[in-house]
């Protein structure tokens, strides 16, 4: 049925014509925030109606679309979902929508923001569909513009700097990164009979790349790819970044951002580079442990519960990258469940900040404390969103842990038990957080009476959220069917690599 | 004789309108008392320019081939010619269009226009010279108009110390070009670019001679194009002239330096091209750095625009010393997307000044919501500037950084990486400084004390800047046939 619709296209086209209409409404805020949250809705339809049509069985691309765009370059506009990124997708998707609810009550510059919000999505989800590296590049630089105005505009007090930091670091992580893809359009060109930027195509060729060639541009895109993550010890744009960020923003930065890194090195290092993918395995595995451990241990120092997140977030991509390390089927469809599992999880946690520090006035956890007796139906969703995030068995985020870790012990053994200790510290940030926050004595912060429960446009998408992060624990093949033969094709090139 | 019109076809047209400009203004003045002077010969100097930049697009657009000057061979047509005098035409249209407003208040506007109209002639005399006499005679054409373009308010002292410093810095650096043109025709025995590449090879004699006026040559070029170290006139000179001759400075007579050092380059002294790759691989890193670092300083936005035009004037000069058919029309990509970029920042600047917004930098704190549109063309240009896509002044740093990556992988070549690796930087470190006017324009509040209502700005300067930003985003989005037409150019250069 879908066979003739550029469903793709469609995909990125209607956030996108969604924030023109958006910036034109100008002073009128209501209307813009309707029409934002109709041209989020329409995506998420259309990512839905793709999942349901996508073939589980083929794990190739599907729904190609192919446009020459510049043709003296060998530029053209290429998009097309195989198993891994239509997952993305659907949480771009799901994400953008929930996101533009959830700020149903910003009323600075309303236009602006929900139009930003728009293009943000429409970055997201050109890196997720783009099989051609040009166009990549423009919709992974895309991004950045978006969010920084998010951030300087929105933000909280030291917007200012987290948000310069934010795009210059970036963004030289992106430039960087260019040049290994300026690297492997050379070096592909004279194997290729015309030059050219399709992904597919260069990797084709990727078994005349020299080995001192794959090792020099994968450690460029890998550095690129890894700050987007972020991973220790290029991370330090995110606590800022999160802390300065309005609720929404920070949703959508580590619930998408953040997984445009991990997707670009399964995406793009792994497949075209094999062998510079086994030789940096050890690499990998230093810097997955390394942020894992470091972000965890950071969780249990801070007293800001919105960075606290920040720094889960950094742990818990650190277990993407370990998955990815691996290099094996089953590590890297963890790996890319995790990253749908971590983007479901860590939206309620930001959401939960969000409100907290909105309806409460501080995130200072110290000063907090009781939440439960004066926001009971708040409280339940933190309990579910910490519950979820230290892998309580039932939830999406066990399985996804369980299965990185499952795919470690196969390919490293014993190593698994420094990883593993994070567990054991993630679950004690999280119980304190608890103690601290929600139950306890009242704190005159909280002991007050303008603080109210959840609002509709708050608890619609925790209810999403938690419903989802149940439902994909119980079933995870749900996504695990769509990941599989797709992570199988790939690996199969990975491992011929070595 | 047959004289082969085409040839000269768009300076003649140019030179034409330029005499009639000042006699179209003294006819009004004199007859018609109510009717706008400044107005009047605006429109016509535009119409001449459109009929020569009419030429010179069908001459690109039907991709015809070279036509020489038939008598003594000094000037040729060709597809790098006509490209480049496109951008000149371009340039020279959106400066008068702005012009109109921005100095409708001033004594001489007759004369201004024909010498923005002479000051363009020269440029196109350059663009299409096969011989350094015609090239020398076109750069000292715009040079003496451009004297006379930056000191039009004479009562304005910065604008006149800013045009004696100009008129000094450029009578000196014509001086090293004609020296180091009659030592390179003492050897080569011809001015012609043919004639000299054939003459100069790494065999010929007098290698030091050749060495030195290379140098000279560089040097009388290098303070044109303000390459570092000889452009410390240029923030000054671009501080003190009247901004929408600045807009020209920077986006017209400055990318016709980069064309003679093309031309003396990579035609006349090509074979001996390892003797000077490094050389200038060099002053293009030191260029762009010292341009960026000095720009990150400012607080006044002309000077910051300078300096970012130093920074710029070293990406393009990368295409110098890689020196391939796919560099050069980077080269040309780049100062295609310069021209447009820079120029209609200026414009903007010029545009703002008209309604009492000053050049500190401090003063765009919250425009945007006192004169949208010029924010948002601001945002635009700057991020353009930067290389964020999908904005022309990504595509062309793309294509421009890819060059030496391409050329890195021939043996003895390696050593290019850096130039585009210390491009990559520099990329990065210029983020600053015009991320920071973005912020302060749609993220700060206003200074204390401004007025908070809505600017009216001259809508004739709001249709050139949005003819700028129109590019920018259109080069951006779909470059082919512009990167196509960079391409004919350069196939064309080393034809």
């Amino acid at each position: 049925m879908l066979e003739n619709v550029p469903i793709l296209t469609l995909l990125i086209l209607v956030p996108l014509i969604g924030a023109i209409i958006s910036f034109s409404l100008g002073k009128h805020s209501k209307a813009s925030k309707i029409v934002a949250l109709v041209f989020s809705a329409v995506p998420l339809a259309l990512s839905v109606l793709l999942l349901s049509e996508f073939s589980l069985t083929v794990g190739t691309f599907q729904y190609v679309e192919n446009f020459t765009w510049i043709s003296s370059l060998g530029i053209s506009y290429k998009v097309g979902v195989d198993g891994i990124s239509i997952a993305m997708v659907f949480l771009t998707a799901l994400l953008s929508f929930l996101a533009v609810l959830f700020s149903w009550d910003v009323e600075e510059r309303t236009h602006q923001y929900m139009g930003l919000m728009l293009i943000l999505e429409v970055g997201v989800m050109g890196v997720f569909t783009s099989m051609d590296y040009f166009l990549f590049y423009i919709f992974w630089e895309v991004v950045l513009i978006p969010m920084y105005f998010l951030i300087a505009v929105w933000g909280g007090p030291r917007r200012s700097y987290a948000s310069i930091k934010f795009f210059i670091y970036t963004h030289i992580a992106s430039l960087v990164m260019l040049l290994g893809i300026l690297a492997l359009y050379f070096e592909a060109a004279p194997h290729l009979a015309h030059a050219t930027f399709d992904m597919q195509a260069i990797a084709t060729v990727s078994g005349s790349f020299g080995q001192l060639f794959q090792i020099v541009v994968f450690g460029a895109l890998f550095f690129g790819f890894i700050v987007k993550m972020p991973m220790v010890p290029f991370h330090t744009w995110l606590p800022d970044a999160h802390v300065e960020a309005p609720t929404a923003g920070s949703v959508l930065l580590a619930g998408l951002l953040l997984k445009m890194g991990s997707y670009g090195i399964i995406r793009i290092c792994l497949p075209t580079l094999p062998y510079g993918a086994n030789q940096y395995q050890i690499v990998m595995v230093i810097i997955a442990i390394v942020s894992i451990l470091y972000g965890a241990i950071m969780c249990l120092a801070q007293k800001d519960l919105k960075k606290m997140i920040a720094y889960s977030s950094i742990s818990h991509m650190g277990i993407v990258m370990l998955g990815i390390a691996t290099l094996g089927q089953l590590g890297i469809a963890a790996a890319v469940f995790q990253m749908f599992a971590h983007g479901l999880i860590t939206a309620v946690l930001f959401m939960m900040a969000g409100i907290v520090g909105h309806h409460v006035g501080t995130r200072n956890m110290p000063r907090l404390g009781g939440l439960a007796a004066k926001m009971p139906y708040a409280a339940v969703f933190m309990m579910i969103g910490f519950m979820a995030s230290l892998g309580l068995p039932g939830m999406v985020g066990f399985l996804a842990e369980f299965s990185v870790f499952t795919a470690t012990f196969d390919s490293f053994g014993w190593l698994l038990l420094l990883p593993i200790i994070s567990v054991a510290i993630t679950a004690a940030y999280y119980i304190w957080a608890m103690q601290k926050t929600l139950f306890g004595p009242l704190t005159k912060e909280v002991d007050v009476d303008h603080i109210h429960d959840l609002s509709w446009f708050e608890t619609a998408p925790l209810v999403v959220l938690t419903g989802l992060i149940v439902l994909f624990g119980m079933l995870p093949s749900l996504i695990f069917d769509y990941i599989t033969p797709s992570v199988k094709i790939l690996t199969a090139v990975v491992v011929g690599g070595a | 004789m047959m004289i082969d019109i085409e040839v000269y076809r768009p300076e003649v047209i140019l030179a034409l309108f330029a005499l009639i400009v000042p006699g179209v203004g003294l006819l009004v003045r004199r007859y018609f008392k109510d009717v706008s002077v400044s107005k009047v010969c605006a429109a016509f100097a535009l119409l001449g320019v459109f009929l020569a930049f009419f030429d010179a697009f069908m001459f690109v657009w039907n991709n015809s081939a070279g036509v020489y000057e038939p008598v003594s061979g000094l000037l040729k047509l060709d597809q790098f010619s006509a490209l480049f005098m496109m951008i000149f035409l371009a340039v020279a249209f959106y400066v008068i269009l702005a012009s109109a407003r921005f100095i409708q208040e001033d004594k001489h506007q007759p004369e201004f226009y024909a010498l923005i109209l002479l000051a363009t002639v020269g440029m196109l005399v350059v663009a299409s010279s096969t011989d350094l006499i015609t090239l020398f005679i076109g750069i000292e054409m715009t040079s003496i108009s451009s004297y006379a373009l930056v000191a039009f308010r004479k009562r304005d002292a910065k604008g006149a110390e800013a045009a004696v410093k100009y008129f000094i810095i450029g009578g000196l650096s014509s001086g090293l070009t004609l020296f180091g043109i009659s030592l390179l025709y003492g050897v080569a025995h011809t001015t012609s670019f043919v004639g000299i590449g054939q003459a100069v090879t790494m065999n010929s004699p007098m290698q030091s001679v050749i060495f030195l006026a290379l140098v000279l040559v560089v040097a009388g070029f290098g303070f044109k194009v303000a390459i570092a170290p000889f452009h410390m006139w240029a923030p000054d000179v671009y501080e003190g002239a009247p901004t929408t001759v600045t807009a020209m400075l920077a986006a017209g007579s400055k990318k016709m330096g980069f064309v003679a050092l093309f031309k003396v380059l990579l035609i006349g002294l090509f074979a001996i091209k390892s003797n000077w790759d490094v050389l200038i691989g060099i002053v293009a890193i030191v260029t762009m750095t010292v341009g960026n670092l000095s720009a990150i300083q400012q607080t006044n936005i002309k000077r910051m625009l300078a300096y970012s035009s130093i920074a710029q004037a070293g990406y393009i000069l990368i295409a110098i010393p890689v020196g391939t058919q796919y560099a050069l029309a980077a080269g040309i990509m780049q100062i295609m997307t310069h021209a447009f970029m820079k120029g209609g920042a200026f414009l903007i600047v010029a545009t703002l000044a008209t309604v009492a917004i000053g050049e500190s930098i401090n003063s765009y704190k919250g425009l945007s919501k006192r004169a949208p549109f010029m924010a948002f063309g601001m945002a635009v240009l700057l991020f353009s500037l930067a290389g964020i896509p999908p904005l022309a002044g990504f595509f062309s740093k793309f294509v421009l950084f890819s060059s030496p990556i391409q050329q890195a992988s021939v043996p003895g070549s390696e050593w290019m990486i850096w130039l585009a690796i210390a491009a990559i930087i520099n990329s990065a470190i210029s983020l600053y400084y015009y991320v920071r006017i973005v912020k302060y324009m749609y993220v700060d509040d206003a200074e204390e004390g401004t007025p908070t209502e809505k600017l009216k700005v001259p809508l004739s300067m709001t249709a050139a800047v949005a003819i700028c930003v129109f590019m920018v985003i259109i080069i951006g989005v779909w470059p082919d046939p512009f990167f196509t037409a960079a391409q004919h150019a350069a196939a064309a250069f080393f034809a």
